[in-house]
């Protein structure tokens, strides 16, 4: 058994939220306070204790050096370890990898990971977006939008596997469904999609149509998690959510670059658009924890375009590669009776908040029964995906509500 | 947001990148070769003369055999579309005028991909291209890619 499946336990949370519509905007780093307070107060310890912090890449809305440090001031706390965990949104689920790895080497006691953004409140997203998701000299100069770079992966995806606009579609009407639920979510009150109206919807960038694309969430999130070990969490906590596998693989960092790699999982044999480190990271996290895909009750990702859940699917090992498509049109995340998937809407309607833990949230909501949208009864085990940049830094964890021994 | 153009590291010559942001990602010292090559209408690769590998002109080190005496050596300029996308939603106001223009990744003969512009005729995944340099929405002069005959 790998010593590292259920070695650590989240044993705090918080989250502050801000929306766009507020009388007085707030700062990501007023949330990220908020809710690392939130979630040290939850876990009930001390400033003193906390032995690492670990946030994800820096607000694009607050963007300093050294984000961390700008949060630790706040706190005042004084750990052994603190950083930023920048592998753009892939930090996120990263800041608790190297938190679980910190711990279980018995030089800290408590880690602290918080990750945030507000964009939705102090940022024209879609233009400083595709500043950042391109290479600004070899790339933004010919005036790609952030969905035109992900559509090159879709254009491929279509003319490799016969994956249809209309099987993508489906994700989009899928994730509709569970965002009506949710009251967070950022198209709970625009009512039920169908493929039809996602295939009628306004060209954004061939063949991305508007409802293929994620929602820019209206507004800003923190989560904080508090994490230990195994032993003190038994002994001094009343609830865990166990770490039973994570894993990890970052690739490139723009889609041109991706395209120049080889010699390294997944791209053994050369680039492609297809393969991404989402696959690498969960076969990790699969073999870390000892579970399969048959064993995840619930599955959250990051993907923030339409195919690209259907790809993630296929990463994940819900089906083979090139079958996301027909899996999806044959019920596989179907909203009665399919894989419960992208539980609080997903990134193309709960929203995209840039990078976050809101995911990772969710998971741990509905394995305590406590979700604040659709509950997933008697869920046991899931995993999360987060990714970052052009599907080029992906993170994966598997968590369950039960300690595996 | 500043329309100066910046000049700091590329020893004069113009390059502006995106109107948001710019860093560090101005012509360096181990790329301001491509833009001169382009200013003259060549396309150049990075090669390592050692391992006779074509890279993106933006490589430093031989990713096979590490040396970083990469020299600039001319491409053919000829290759064949892998990806593209026909922008309709502009990213930003310089080029909301352009839509819709498609964007792409091109396979060059020497195996080196580059993202691109693809112009003057409809382009399919594999379609036959060829390099030309026109001055795109930034002001500044770009490589782009039409189909040959086109």
């Amino acid at each position: 058994m790998n010593p590292m499946r259920c070695a650590t336990a989240i044993v705090g949370m918080g989250r502050a939220m801000a929306w766009k519509t507020d009388p007085e905007p707030k700062t990501p780093l007023l949330l990220a306070a908020v809710a690392a307070r939130q979630a040290m107060a939850t876990a009930g310890i001390r400033r003193d204790q906390v032995g690492a912090l670990f946030t994800g890449r820096t607000p694009q809305s607050y963007m300093v050096l050294q984000y961390n440090q700008a949060l630790l001031n706040e706190l005042k706390i004084g750990p052994m370890f603190s950083s930023e965990v920048s592998s753009h949104g892939g930090g996120s689920l990263g800041a608790i990898q190297l938190a679980a790895t910190a711990l279980n080497a018995g030089v800290i006691d408590y880690a602290l990971c918080v990750t945030n953004e507000a964009s939705g409140i102090w940022m024209d997203q879609v233009g400083s977006n595709a500043a950042w998701e391109g290479d600004l000299q070899f790339e933004a100069p010919y005036g790609p939008s952030t969905p035109s770079i992900y559509a090159q992966t879709f254009c491929r995806y279509m003319h490799e596997y016969g994956v249809t606009p209309e099987q993508a579609a489906q994700v989009a009407v899928e994730n509709r469904r569970w965002a009506l639920h949710h009251p967070h979510a950022a198209m709970r009150n625009k009512g039920p999609i169908t493929v039809e109206d996602v295939l009628a919807s306004r060209m954004i960038a061939t063949p991305l149509r508007m409802l293929d694309c994620a929602v820019w969430y209206p507004g800003g999130i923190a989560t904080a998690v508090v994490l230990t070990r195994a032993d003190i969490a038994t002994a001094r906590h009343a609830e865990q959510t166990w770490i039973a596998g994570f894993g990890q693989c970052n690739t490139h960092e723009w889609v041109g670059e991706r395209m120049g790699g080889w010699g390294y999982a997944p791209f053994e044999d050369g680039p492609d658009l297809i393969q991404t480190g989402a696959g690498v990271a969960a076969k990790q996290a699969y073999a870390m924890s000892g579970l399969a895909p048959k064993d995840m009750d619930l599955a959250e990702t990051s993907a923030p375009f339409s195919y690209a859940n259907l790809m993630m699917l296929e990463e994940m090992g819900f089906c083979p590669r090139g079958e996301g498509g027909r899996f999806v049109a044959d019920g596989g995340i179907a909203y009665e009776g399919g894989l419960p998937f992208n539980t609080n809407g997903g990134y193309l309607s709960f929203g995209q908040v840039a990078q976050g833990l809101y995911n990772l949230k969710e998971l741990v909501d509905q394995l305590h029964g406590r979700a604040e949208g659709k509950p997933v009864p008697g869920a046991a085990a899931g995993i999360v995906h987060m990714h970052g940049g052009p599907l080029a830094c992906h993170s994966v964890v598997i968590l369950t509500k039960e300690r595996l021994t | 947001m500043s329309e100066a153009p910046v000049t700091d590291w590329s020893r004069g010559l113009e390059l502006k990148a995106g109107d948001w942001f710019i860093g560090l990602y101005q012509p360096s010292p181990e790329t301001t070769g491509y833009w001169q090559g382009v200013a003259r209408h060549e396309l150049l690769l990075k090669n390592c003369p050692a391992c006779d590998r074509h890279f993106h002109p933006k490589r430093i080190v031989c990713t096979e055999c590490g040396s970083d005496a990469l020299e600039w050596k001319r491409a053919s300029g000829r290759g064949e579309v892998y990806s593209f996308s026909e922008v309709h939603r502009a990213p930003s106001a310089a080029f909301a005028g352009a839509t819709p223009y498609v964007v792409g990744l091109v396979k060059l003969e020497e195996g080196v991909h580059l993202f691109t512009r693809f112009v003057d005729a409809p382009v399919g995944i594999g379609t036959k291209v060829a390099v030309d340099f026109r001055p795109l929405e930034l002001g500044n002069l770009m490589p782009v890619f039409r189909p040959e005959g086109a």
